[in-house]
């Protein structure tokens, strides 16, 4: 029978510092792939993989055990993705460019009509991917992580709340702040992938 | 008849609008309301989810080795307190320590000393002189303290009638949250866990009051209000920001001045 979470906590705490070992093992790729979503940078993610689980180290006193590991770990990796993107938005505010409105005469260059051929098609997907990644840099750190919960994972308004630490009329707000700023620059491409 | 807002629609797509019934009888009756939230739903799914590549081979092995070094030992306090002869020797230390402290303070003559905040200075003069750094990240987090100061006042003084519009104090609290996050790291970094909590606390307060509705409703600012009253945050954020400036202001005027400003 597989040790749970819990039990490996337990361990831990007692003084056993290579069972977390164990707990790295078990969840190390499946933080990767949130710090990711969020980020959108591997060398970032895997470095917040790191940050993640150091800090669940060194709060693991403070983990309850009847709790699920993985949620509590996924919360420590959201705020910590949270804390980067914040100090990184700081530190390149000086350099920041604003991207204005979408060209249209961008949007017309990769205009298909909606019986295009696969490989064309194919093309206005990696553009949209492109555009979708930049109009993303443009949200708050909360409006990213917020938007990312919801609709790339599918979390609810609840669970979004309590891990972002914001009451459910702000959860919301978050998300929807983040669609109005992305309509702004994804519109025009999403009625010509259309 | 009313059209839905864009915020109904946007969230409605989601399922999480506040009566999604309604919404949804409305978006079936209203062809301009159809027509939008058709519009929505064709961007949003446009966006699909993030392709996550899989990282490198013993990705999971190669995290655990960097990691390993870096973590702190574990024990029981109590194990180690009684393996450690160190440890004894420094509590033995400490006592005498307290003990001399409270006979200097019993017979010190008194003198009439502005004392600091609990929350700030309760690190005890130490000789070395300030670095220039640290002044600097100091002078910036009494200047943030400032304006959260003058932001968390006007919320708590504003009439509180609805329809509440907030987008101005929204924009500075979202440019105060960034500022925020960055001091409260800072401050982790340098050891000083009373501020860092304060940032927390504050941080959240401003996180609240940023994604909070542009039109707040009575109920969302008297949520706010609840949440800087119940933590005493203004009187906190207050007292510390008055420390700070003091002992920047302390520390300008006399260089030579013996005052530690962590951070």
């Amino acid at each position: 029978m597989e040790v749970t979470d819990a039990v490996v906590v337990a361990q831990v705490l007692s003084g056993d510092k290579e069972a977390f070992r164990l707990l790295v093992n078990r969840h190390s790729r499946s933080i990767f792939h949130v710090t990711y979503r969020m980020t959108g940078n591997q060398q970032d993610a895997e470095e917040l993989v790191q940050e993640t689980f150091l800090r669940a180290y060194k709060a693991l006193a403070r983990f309850e055990l009847r709790s699920n590991f993985s949620t509590w770990l996924y919360r420590i990796a959201v705020n910590r993705t949270l804390d980067f993107l914040s100090m990184k938005k700081m530190q390149s505010k000086d350099t920041y460019q604003i991207v204005d409105e979408p060209d249209p005469e961008e949007g017309r260059q990769i205009q298909l009509s909606s019986d295009s051929p696969g490989p064309d098609r194919m093309v206005l997907s990696a553009e949209m991917k492109s555009k979708v990644a930049q109009s993303m840099s443009l949200l708050t750190p909360v409006e990213r992580i917020a938007f990312t919960m919801r609709h790339m994972e599918g979390r609810s308004i609840d669970e979004i709340g309590e891990t972002l630490k914001l009451n459910t009329s702000a959860a919301k707000n978050s998300i929807f702040r983040a669609v109005k700023k992305l309509r702004q620059q994804l519109e025009v491409y999403a009625s010509h992938a259309q | 008849m009313k059209h839905l807002g864009e915020e109904q629609i946007v969230l409605h797509y989601y399922g999480d609008a506040e009566d999604n019934a309604a919404v949804a009888q409305h978006i079936s009756e209203c062809p301009a309301c159809r027509r939008e939230f058709e519009r929505v739903q064709a961007m949003l799914r446009q966006i699909e989810p993030i392709e996550v590549p899989e990282p490198f081979a013993g990705f999971e092995e190669k995290t655990w080795l960097k990691l390993r070094d870096q973590l702190p030992e574990k024990r029981s306090w109590l194990g180690g307190w009684l393996r450690s002869p160190k440890q004894w020797a420094l509590a033995g230390s400490m006592v005498a320590l307290l003990f001399m402290a409270f006979v200097a303070g019993r017979y010190w003559p008194k003198q009439p000393t502005q004392n600091p905040s609990p929350l700030v200075a309760a690190n005890s003069p130490s000789p070395n002189p300030n670095p220039p750094q640290q002044q600097i990240v100091l002078v910036a987090v009494g200047n943030h303290l400032e304006r959260s100061e003058m932001l968390l006042v006007e919320i708590m003084n504003s009439d509180g009638k609805a329809p509440l519009n907030f987008s101005a104090e929204q924009e500075r609290a979202r440019d105060l949250l960034d500022a925020n996050h960055l001091y409260r790291v800072s401050a982790q970094q340098a050891g000083d866990p009373k501020i860092a909590h304060l940032l927390d606390q504050l941080g959240r307060v401003l996180a609240e009051v940023a994604n909070s509705p542009e039109k707040m409703s009575t109920r969302d600012l008297q949520d706010i209000r609840g949440t800087i009253e119940s933590e005493g945050l203004l009187f906190k954020v207050r007292v510390v920001g008055s420390d700070v400036n003091s002992r920047v202001r302390r520390s300008e005027q006399s260089p030579a001045a013996n005052v530690t400003q962590r951070l």
